[in-house]
């Protein structure tokens, strides 16, 4: 291998799993962000010059899967969004996974689940996420503060339950 | 917990990472598949600006003229077969990775002829499908998948190439790739593979079902 090849390789093994992840926070479906996730890293190895200088590699690789699916979630929308996934049986709970969380996280605007997600998975700052998502910081705080919100409801339903009677 | 006993921001996403980070993932696909598709990306591009240039340079009468010379008829290298339909890479490890451009119709007998050159025995044909009842048993061994197959039938979305890995090497003695492409009535392409003996299948251009021990693919044309 040559030293990109070997650079690129080691980019790869490093970024998968952080990048699948957040696509599929973002699009729910696994196996079509596993689809759009590889198609993108296809992309960042034919521009490999151009990305390897990026201020955030596995940004470029993040942003490009969404956008290469992009107008085909578009067109199922929602339906395929929670249909395509197998929700965890309640005995999922042990290992951390939480299906009303997740469910409560793939009802967010798009917009919330993205900036979620990049900060969960790539540990962007609300600058490096506006650059990313050509938006303004103010908004991403926004977006963030709202789904963060969102999902703390999900997480306290006794209190909440308190608060409706 | 906050002091009016709510989670507090961090409690939450960190608490939203658990539960995305317990949902399963698959293992990454093997890189050297990856930068076939980038290297068969990087071609077209670099194909498609050169017919640009061309033809902004010696005007659209050229420019058509071109569209022969840089369309159907491959551009060979020792290692690299490149058509408008697919790119045929051969790997150091032996193996070879066949990148599908979707939004061309898949030319049967061209691949045919060039998977054999690889060492590859091969019948790849369009509007029909051929099979041996049973199939040889294998085929796992000898093609892997990008996507990778989901069921009996897989999806593949608008934009994505897919990529066939062929194990020459592994293919047990006396057998055949079988190689099948359809074009629907939706406008996308159906891919059907399996392993057939060499002296004993049939051939059928009755649209197939999903192949009991293969793999089949449906390629969504954009917009649809």
């Amino acid at each position: 291998m040559s030293d990109q090849q070997t650079e690129f390789a080691d980019f790869f093994q490093a970024s998968w799993e952080p990048c699948l992840r957040t696509v599929v926070a973002v699009v729910g479906g696994p196996q079509l962000a596993e689809d759009q996730v590889a198609e993108a890293f296809a992309k960042a190895w034919a521009l490999w010059p151009k990305v390897r200088r990026h201020p955030a590699p596995r940004a470029w690789v993040v942003r490009t899967a969404l956008n290469t699916g992009a107008s085909w979630w578009r067109r199922r929308g929602r339906e395929v969004l929670l249909a395509d996934h197998d929700l965890a049986a309640p005995g999922d709970l042990d290992s951390g996974l939480d299906s009303g969380l997740l469910t409560a996280i793939w009802r967010l605007p798009i917009r919330q689940r993205e900036v979620i997600a990049l900060r969960i998975f790539l540990d962007l700052d609300t600058a490096t996420i506006a650059r990313q998502l050509g938006i303004e910081a103010g908004t991403v705080r926004m977006h963030l503060s709202r789904g963060v919100s969102a999902l703390r409801h999900e997480l306290t339903p006794t209190r909440n339950m308190e608060a409706g009677r | 917990m906050n002091v009016h006993g709510e989670m507090s921001d961090a409690d939450v996403l960190r608490a939203a990472s658990r539960s995305l980070s317990a949902l399963p993932m698959a293992s990454p696909p093997d890189v050297q598949s990856i930068m076939a598709r980038g290297r068969a990306r990087r071609r077209r591009r670099l194909s498609a600006a050169a017919g640009l240039s061309a033809a902004a340079a010696a005007g659209t009468v050229l420019a058509l003229g071109l569209t022969g010379i840089l369309g159907p008829s491959p551009a060979r290298s020792t290692a690299t077969i490149r058509t408008a339909s697919f790119t045929l890479v051969s790997n150091a490890n032996g193996t070879a990775t066949l990148t599908i451009n979707a939004t061309e119709l898949l030319d049967a007998a061209a691949l045919q002829n060039d998977l054999q050159q690889y060492g590859i025995p091969a019948m790849v044909t369009s509007g029909s499908f051929c099979s041996s009842v049973p199939p040889p048993a294998g085929f796992s061994q000898v093609v892997s998948f990008y996507p990778r197959p989901t069921g009996s039938r897989t999806l593949v979305p608008p934009g994505t190439h897919p990529t066939v890995t062929f194990s020459p090497s592994a293919m047990p003695a006396g057998t055949e790739l079988s190689f099948g492409v359809f074009q629907l009535s939706s406008g996308g392409q159906q891919a059907d593979f399996m392993l057939i003996n060499s002296s004993s299948y049939t051939c059928s251009s009755t649209l197939p079902g999903p192949p009991p021990d293969g793999a089949q693919f449906q390629i969504v044309r954009p917009g649809s």
